[in-house]
């Protein structure tokens, strides 16, 4: 989604949020993602006025007033965390670990296939298909990317073939290195 | 059983959030991914610089060969796994010079590439300024306007200001429309 993002061309507008709309993507954040629960009102203050920066391809990312990249969007599909986010809080996505050999692979933006979710080294917690979830790797800390599942875990187990978790956002793409938006 | 629980969704009890990642002055990653950096030296330079107790452990890592069955992996997979560097460093370091007419009599010298060699433009723009005793300003994303011509002047200037300029390093573009 980011891999040929550039902040000084890709985007194409900053909205200022109406109180009434900043309140639905509140509560669709939180109905998405439940154990954010305690946490929301630090990472979107109630008080706080967001903004979206409207980018080419139908991407919107959210800002808060400092702005910071909160989440982000294509399509009007779900909102997803920025990894700089999700590592405040890592907690609130389904996890799903690959082995090492996939990381670099990972991190330079291809989709995550099968096999390097099912090898030894790699690690799922089951989710159904279109699931957003958090990108891990074996011995590491920290998620290195976030995607979206294309297959439910089981069946990436059973089909282990081809593309199993869409590559959505990952360390150093676009929006990684999106400076915060004035 | 421990990695079970590792992956395991909701707030770990015991842990305050906002967790505080630490992220490579180099590469900006989270510095257990620098070792998948192309330019891995430098990062290794900037966490002996900054984070000495790190920095001692990646060496010790450093020493353990990959395993066999872990090539192998490697080299089953398709596509290339190439991991780009930042952008600002993919282009060749250059720095153009030209000339362009202002008015009628006058000309002005526009500076390009500066940036390339993590110059700040600024301060360019100034040092020239006062070199040459006159007007200078910084016009674009990595541009510099000096009012007056003074191109040929730069193949001297620049290389003994900012040594890691190599003469050959600077093109020379000729006259420019604006
Ligand atoms: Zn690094």
């Amino acid at each position: 989604m980011f891999k040929k993002f550039d902040e000084k061309e890709s985007i194409s507008g900053v909205l200022q949020l109406k109180s009434s709309v900043q309140k639905s993507i509140r509560s669709k954040i939180l109905d998405s993602y439940p154990h954010l629960e305690n946490y929301l009102d630090v990472i979107l203050p109630k008080k706080d006025a967001f903004k979206i920066v409207k980018c080419h391809d139908h991407i919107e990312i959210l800002i808060n007033s400092a702005g910071e990249q909160q989440f982000f969007r294509q399509r009007e599909g779900q909102w997803m965390p920025t990894l700089k986010l999700l590592h405040k809080y890592p907690f609130f996505l389904p996890m799903q670990q690959v082995d090492k050999g996939a990381i670099r692979f990972v991190l330079s933006g291809a989709n995550i296939m099968c096999p390097g979710l099912t090898s030894p080294g790699a690690q799922m917690t089951e989710v159904q298909k279109d699931t957003i979830v958090a990108i891990m790797a074996e011995g590491k800390d920290h998620a290195l990317a976030i995607g979206k599942t294309t297959l439910s875990t089981e069946d990436i187990a059973k089909i282990n073939k081809g593309i199993g978790v869409e590559n959505c956002h990952y360390l150093n793409d676009g929006l990684w290195q999106m400076k915060p938006v004035k | 059983m421990a990695e079970v629980n590792r992956l395991k969704i909701g707030p770990k009890e015991g842990v305050n959030y906002p967790i505080q990642v630490t992220y490579c002055g180099n590469c900006t990653m989270p510095i257990e991914y620098c070792e998948y950096y192309p330019d891995y030296d430098k990062c290794k330079q900037w966490l002996e610089k900054h984070l000495p107790t790190e920095f001692e452990k990646v060496k010790i890592g450093d020493n353990e060969t990959p395993t066999g069955e872990e090539e192998k992996k490697r080299q089953k997979r398709g596509g290339k796994g190439i991991i780009k560097t930042k952008k600002k460093e993919e282009g060749p370091k250059q720095v153009c010079v030209s000339r362009a007419p202002r008015g009628k009599k006058k000309s002005v010298t526009v500076v390009t590439g500066l940036s390339t060699f993590d110059i700040d433009l600024k301060v360019a723009a100034k040092f020239f300024g006062q070199r040459f005793a006159c007007g200078s300003s910084v016009t674009g994303d990595d541009e510099i306007v000096i009012q007056g011509d003074v191109k040929d002047d730069l193949f001297d200037v620049i290389p003994d200001k900012w040594p890691e300029i190599d003469e050959d390093l600077i093109e020379d573009l000729g006259d420019q429309k604006r």
